[in-house]
């Protein structure tokens, strides 16, 4: 944060001095506090940032101005003190990905001994157990699985609104919308129509890491979905009608102005569809992945946070991420501009797998936000408060692990796969194997 | 006082070097504006410390087992496990003392010391510890503590110095209570070296806040004198916590594993992950020992 450097026209940033004085250095000089001053009355007066004006208070501002100027900017979007939450179940229906993204600690190859993919029977018992505990919602997510067609993703949504057909199905990130599309050979747009006819309402914003392709080829996700494919499944989804979130995974190998790119590609597609519901950040979590590392700090999240409720002017909803940073730093989300403490969850993988297993019930949510000193809400996947928490109306109790996808050992091939034919040529050999037949 | 004029008024005070008066510390203390409390804890510590955060290397060591050879990079052997007698506390200390070497051996609460009913008066105990080698005491439990004031002046009576002050497990609305006892019993004995305001034992079932941690650490820094250090036990409360703390006036980071390599679980790190987590806060790492000298 010693750095001193001005703003140019339009914003742009140019290292050196300003009229203002001298820089010491510090970032605490008279130059920096000027700049810090203006760029923070520009906030408050509802101005939009540029490109290097939030590089410039993300560089230089104190971590709690970023924190009190993200706060009004959230309480002039929304004045009333609720904090809201999803009861919804983080399903990840096959852990199979041809992807192979270095920064994955969940994927399994093809063929894979604990490779899995679950069965329709499993998923409804799931939702079963998320409907239990006052719970709407699948988010439904997986690996690129070549063995899963289409009409797999179209049978279970209609068998899912065929039995349930009030519960939502928040499902299919971006690169999994175009891996079906690669695999049926259909444009992502008929893909999105097909998907929402058998019963698709949302699109998890999943799969953006990086709206940057340098750092998507780096990352080895280029090929799922580059920058422009994934913001493109995004505009189609918008045009079809549906709403969406964002999200952006950081701390691997991306720059500081590389983060501020990726929150203004979204904030332009924002202007054009104004589909995004919400936005959520999280830091890469390193364990058990190929690409390794270390994990960015807990100062480095509410930093993050706070410069996205500045730029992203035009998303109503920031998540507190506390399945990544825990319940503490996920609470504190909240006076860094978060307004919303994302899900119950009940069931996590993805996260689990590269090494954090931070869990909240809904009461833990509740007795959080409430010490925060904000109302508490459940809400749908459209931000429409559902009304008061379950925890007030019933008994439920204490979930003190999430949930994962399987028993571990448990490797069940669904007999509903034997329906569709194969691509790979693991499952082929698998379905010819004396075993099966 | 309106809010503005109280954090004014505290701004002010703290650019002064004065103490906050116990009327104006209750009113900040209920203040909702979280970050508010965080700024001015922050230019306390500031003032006070410039940016540097200080961390203890200690090696943990089972009271009832045979001690083995701390780690090299050990800067204090803290032997844990409950206070059963005199006699075999002070065995545990001659068998750490045997394997330290040079390094300070610290344990036990001094709340257990003094609640042990019969047998020999608490000065004895006391002396009798330091005799067998005891450098410091682990934990002076604030919330345990029956008359604070005596039994720490027993504490530094017997030689103990570098004394830090906890919290055993009382709610925060109890806290602020005890961090005015901190402040009074730190203005009246000089070997008080540190507060650490989170509480030692925690609930898995209602574990304590981001906020309440936060603002307790911001509150102990503008309660306590400018030379006591705030502290947050680095095991106890992880990485994120214990860095956001930094930004809330804590100004130590206790109980960093002295094994460099060690596996404290997923989610615990080593020394560079420390020294790392401070320096992403914008702060300067500095080792220290026992005796919270900066090494
Ligand atoms: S992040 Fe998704 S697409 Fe990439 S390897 Fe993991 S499961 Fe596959």
């Amino acid at each position: 944060m010693a750095d001193h450097n001005s703003l140019g026209e339009g914003g742009q940033l140019s290292e050196g001095r300003s009229e203002a004085g001298p820089c010491d250095g510090t970032g605490e000089c008279r130059a920096c506090s000027r700049m810090l001053e203006a760029l923070s009355a520009k906030v408050r007066s509802g101005g939009r940032l540029s490109a290097g004006e939030a590089l410039t208070l993300y560089r230089q501002a104190p971590t709690h101005l970023l924190g009190q100027l993200a706060h009004q900017v959230r309480l002039r979007r929304h004045p009333e003190p609720i904090v809201t939450y999803i009861i919804d179940r983080n399903v990840n229906y096959t852990n199979v990905c041809v992807a192979k993204c270095n920064f994955c600690a969940f994927y399994r190859d093809v063929g894979a001994a604990d490779g899995y993919v679950l069965g329709f029977e499993e998923i409804f018992r799931k939702i079963d157990e998320t409907i239990a505990v006052g719970g709407g919602q699948l988010l439904l997510q997986g690996g690129h699985n070549p063995d899963l067609p289409i009409e797999w993703y179209e049978d279970l949504f209609r068998a899912v609104k065929g039995r349930y057909p009030s519960f939502k199905l928040h499902a299919l990130s971006p690169p999994e919308i175009l891996h079906i599309a690669r695999l049926s050979q259909l444009a992502a747009r008929e893909v999105i129509r097909r998907l929402v006819s058998a019963g698709l309402d949302s699109i998890p914003g999943g799969g953006a890491e990086i709206l940057v392709d340098r750092v998507r080829r780096e990352l080895h996700c280029h090929t799922k979905a580059s920058a422009d494919e994934w913001l493109d499944v995004m505009r189609e989804a918008h045009r079809a009608g549906l709403r969406t979130t964002a999200t952006m995974m950081y701390g691997t190998v991306e720059t500081e102005e590389e983060r501020i790119e990726h929150l203004l590609r979204l904030r332009a597609l924002q202007d054009e569809t104004g589909g995004f519901t919400a936005f959520i950040t999280w830091s890469f979590q390193p364990e058990h992945t190929e690409r390794g590392g270390v994990e960015a700090t807990g100062v480095e999240y509410l930093r993050t946070l706070a410069l996205a409720r500045l730029v992203l002017d035009n998303v109503d909803n920031l998540q507190a991420s506390w399945v990544t940073q825990g319940g503490k730093v996920g609470q504190l989300s909240l006076a860094f501009g978060a307004n919303d403490m994302g899900s119950v969850m009940i069931e996590e993988n993805v996260v689990r797998a590269a090494g954090a297993a931070y869990c909240m019930d809904e009461l833990e949510i509740v007795a959080n936000v409430e010490d925060a000193g904000f109302v508490p809400k459940r809400r749908n996947m459209h931000y429409e408060v559902l009304g008061d928490p379950i925890v007030r109306e019933r008994d439920l109790p204490r979930m003190l692990a999430l949930a994962t996808a399987r028993e571990p050992g448990d490797a069940a091939v669904p007999a509903e796969l034997l329906r569709y034919e194969p691509r790979s040529r693991h499952e082929k050999a698998r379905r010819r194997s004396p075993a099966d037949e | 006082m309106t809010t503005g004029d109280l954090v004014q008024t505290a701004a002010r005070r703290i650019g002064a070097g004065e103490p906050i008066p116990e009327a104006e510390l209750r009113e900040l203390a209920a203040l909702r504006d979280v970050l508010g409390l965080g700024m001015l804890a922050d230019s306390a510590r500031r003032r006070v410390r410039g940016s540097r955060v200080s961390y203890l290397r200690v090696a943990d060591v089972a009271g009832d087992r045979e001690p083995s050879q701390p780690p090299p990079a050990a800067r204090e052997v803290r032997l844990t496990g409950p206070f059963t007698s005199n006699e075999a506390a002070c065995a545990a200390v001659r068998a750490a003392k045997a394997v330290a070497g040079s390094v300070p051996v610290s344990g036990w609460s001094l709340a257990d010391l003094a609640d042990v009913g019969a047998g020999a008066p608490l000065e004895e105990r006391l002396a009798s510890l330091r005799e067998a080698g005891l450098d410091l005491l682990s934990e002076v439990p604030l919330d345990r503590l029956a008359s604070p004031e005596e039994t720490l002046d027993r504490a530094a009576a017997a030689g103990f110095t570098g004394i830090r002050l906890t919290v055993d497990r009382a709610p925060a609305s109890a806290r602020l209570d005890l961090l005015l006892l901190a402040r009074r019993l730190a203005s009246r004995t000089p070997a008080v070296a540190a507060v650490n305001p989170l509480p030692m034992v925690l609930s898995p079932f209602r574990p304590t806040t981001g906020y309440e941690d936060v603002r307790m650490v911001a509150l102990a820094r503008l309660a306590v004198p400018a030379t006591v250090a705030v502290q947050v036990d680095w095991r106890r409360y992880g990485p994120k916590l214990a860095q956001v703390a930094l930004t809330f006036g804590a100004d130590d980071l206790d109980h960093v594993s002295a094994d460099d390599g060690a596996a404290e679980g997923g989610r615990r790190t080593v020394l560079a992950d420390v020294r790392r987590n401070i320096e992403a806060a914008g702060f300067e790492a500095i080792e220290r020992d026992a005796f919270y000298r900066c090494l």
